[in-house]
């Protein structure tokens, strides 16, 4: 099956620290892949790297097909990104702030694409307020938004149901799993463990920069393991090493 | 020293030294008192231009100027730095989790940004003076007399921008009003205006008076503007949500002859929906301006063979710069770096927005010369204006990208900033005051600021982005 995203030795720097150390990851059509990891293990950091946001120090990185160092703006034009801090601007409403991306994307039935949104994630009432006088919820479901407006083959979705309802939360994930069915496919980060177990259909764990893991979840079952009980097994021999 | 005064100085401290180190930052008011040092060097050249005591007159109106520029700085920087920083992480926001009241905020912040510009800025312009004085033959009790009262005609500038944000804070409309009322009421005045006037501002005539009148005076004028802004202080409430329709999408339509409308429409729409709205433009161009209209026009009376219009144009190009601040203060490139979308394009999106908002400073251009009866000096003023704000703004870019009104303040950057800007403006009055039919020539530099904006694309593209 064709791999959509490639890594191979990828190394962040930042002064001293290495933030990214040495990751190589290939992730197939079609899977919802789990990156989890402790706060700050480098999770965003490796988004960040695999949509061309930040320069690496080495390493090589490609997704569907492209060079992402050579090519981040062709990059990003394909896939959706979810970062993990909601940035809208300030003073565009949420409305605009959809048609804002769709100009930006030169996408047509902006105005069907941006009111589909707008219902699905159930803010209609909130398009005209202010980016900057949203709560954090509201923003999120923006940032969500944008992310899969112009329907992506790829998605890299950083902590994406952190600040949402119940309610939302459930037609996020089942919205994600109906992505992947379709062919989409997802790089998903989150130290939320359930979810991952709940939604993801492989996962890798990062700590220090490092992947110290790797595998499907029906590995994790088969061998009667429970997610959360291998994470944390993992991390601590990773601290104690 | 009260705690919180105490925390908001340290915060301003680490806010501008965590940007672009602690050196650079520190090193910024050496290169102020290295300026001054040069410049006060100069005085006795200036002197054979000007008498030394209307050199003074004008440094003293200088120091105002700049607690108005200050002043209108300190109203929006809030707004600023909560979108940069967020609101929680800042202690001008802590009125709001902690029990603390909105004033006794405010007044620690208006004391820090006097303490702030005071060291930052005044104190290293008289460390430079203070080096220049065995070769200008200024002596000490006069140095301290000019210490006194340069401060506090900076203090009086501060004080009365803060006055004038509170009005405006209250009622915009009223504001506007009394604005009108004042250039209405201005104009049979304007004909009485003359440096004996200008000479009593009571600051400078505390310097020449030496009289306890004049400091009480010069106190007041300062106490008084500064209490009422904070009694009347207006606190804003995060709490209200303001609503509007889909403004983007129709502008976006009115502006497709440029090449990012949608960019362009953002940021305008940035411009009126943020603190103070329009006004900001008042505040920060049109105020410095108008003042700088006033000082021309008193003080070329002294230099016959000076053209105001055409000075008045250089100067204004210089200033308008400062409208690409404003153009960038409103977002940050973490709001697209999740998006195709370059710096370059951000960049030449926001030239298209200063084109349009140049269409300001021109039509002022043309009112000064109706105003002045230079009509025949239009067409020379409107050039060199043209090629000063355009090159003006490429350096700007070139050093600052996306971040003017952060990375000029790190000394090296600014250094460079002066070294490219000022010669440049110098030559140019000096070329009009020798023929001003060689300003004709002046649109060379609309050529270099292409050439400049080409590579500052390429510089910015190249770079990993800042994260401020």
């Amino acid at each position: 099956m064709e791999h959509v995203i490639e890594t191979k030795n990828l190394v962040k720097k930042f002064g001293d620290l290495t933030a990214v150390n040495n990751v190589s990851l290939s992730i197939k059509k079609g899977e919802l892949f789990g990156l989890l990891g402790p706060n700050g293990s480098g999770k965003t950091t490796t988004v960040k790297l695999l949509t061309g946001q930040l320069k690496p120090a080495g390493g090589d990185a490609r997704i569907l097909g492209i060079d992402v160092f050579r090519n981040p703006i062709k990059v990003r034009d394909l896939v959706g990104i979810m970062p993990e801090q909601e940035t809208p601007p300030s003073f565009l409403t949420a409305e605009e702030y959809l048609h804002f991306v769709c100009k930006i994307r030169k996408l047509k039935n902006a105005e069907n694409r941006c009111d589909k949104w707008l219902k699905f994630l159930e803010f209609e009432n909130q398009k005209d307020v202010l980016c900057k006088d949203l709560s954090r919820g509201t923003r999120q479901k923006l940032m969500f938004a944008q992310t899969f407006i112009h329907e992506p083959k790829v998605a890299f979705i950083d902590e994406p149901l952190i600040n949402l309802d119940p309610i939302i939360q459930r037609k996020v994930k089942d919205y994600l799993k109906v992505y992947v069915r379709k062919g989409g496919t997802i790089f998903f980060c989150t130290h939320v463990l359930e979810i991952a177990e709940e939604i993801c259909t492989r996962i890798g764990i990062i700590d220090r920069g490092k992947i110290i893991y790797e595998g499907t979840l029906k590995d994790i079952r088969r061998k009667k393991q429970h997610l959360e009980g291998l994470f944390l097994k993992l991390v601590r021999e990773d601290r104690d090493a | 020293m009260p705690e919180i005064l105490k925390s908001m100085i340290k915060e301003e401290w680490r806010l501008h030294s965590t940007m672009f180190g602690s050196l650079m930052f520190a090193l910024f008011p050496v290169m102020i008192a290295i300026f001054s040092f040069a410049g006060s060097l100069f005085l006795p050249l200036f002197e054979t231009i000007m008498p030394a005591g209307k050199i003074v007159l004008l440094v003293h109106y200088v120091f105002v100027l700049f607690g108005l520029s200050v002043g209108g700085l300190g109203l929006f920087s809030r707004e600023v730095m909560n979108r940069r920083f967020g609101q929680a992480s800042l202690l001008a926001y802590s009125s709001r989790n902690l029990p603390v009241s909105e004033r006794k905020i405010f007044l620690n912040f208006f004391i820090k940004d006097v303490i702030y510009y005071f060291l930052f800025w005044i104190v290293p312009f008289m460390a430079g003076l203070a080096f220049a004085m065995p070769f200008i033959y200024i002596g000490f009790d006069y140095f301290l007399m000019l210490f006194l009262t340069l401060s506090l005609s900076f203090l009086i500038g501060l004080s009365a921008m803060f006055f004038l944000s509170t009005v405006f804070a209250h009622s915009s409309r009223f504001f506007v009003a009394a604005l009108v009322l004042a250039a209405l009421a201005g104009i049979p005045l304007a004909g009485y205006f003359s440096i004996d006037l200008l000479s009593y501002l009571p600051s400078f005539f505390l310097l020449v008076s030496r009289s306890w009148e004049q400091l009480a005076v010069s106190l007041l004028l300062i106490i008084i503007p500064s209490a009422i802004s904070i009694i009347f202080l207006k606190a804003d409430f995060p709490e209200r949500k303001k609503v509007y329709r889909n403004s983007l999408v129709p502008l976006s339509g009115k502006l497709g002859f440029s090449s990012n409308p949608h960019f362009v429409s953002k940021d305008l729409l940035d411009l009126q929906r943020s603190e103070g709205g329009p006004g900001k433009i008042i505040f920060s161009f049109i105020f410095p301006v108008a003042f700088i209209w006033m000082i021309l026009f008193v003080f070329l009376n002294l230099i016959p063979i000076a053209n105001f219009l055409l000075i008045f144009s250089i100067l204004m190009g210089m200033i308008a710069s400062s409208v690409y601040d404003w153009l960038t203060e409103y977002d940050t490139f973490a709001s697209y770096a999740f998006l195709p979308v370059r710096i370059s394009e951000l960049i030449r999106s926001k030239i298209s927005g200063y084109a349009i908002l140049n269409q300001v400073p021109l039509a002022i251009l043309v009112l000064a010369a109706f105003w002045t009866g230079s009509l025949s000096y239009l067409f020379a003023g409107a050039l060199v204006f043209l090629s000063v704000s355009s090159y003006s703004l490429s350096i700007k870019i070139y050093l600052t990208g996306l971040y003017p009104s952060i990375l000029l303040y790190n000394a090296k950057i600014f250094l460079v900033y002066l070294l490219l800007g000022i010669p440049v403006m110098l030559a140019l009055i000096f070329i009009s005051i020798f023929n001003p039919l060689y300003l004709l020539a002046s649109p060379v530099l609309i050529p270099v600021s292409l050439y400049v904006i080409k590579k500052s694309c390429m510089k910015w593209d190249g770079k990993e982005q800042l994260a401020f």
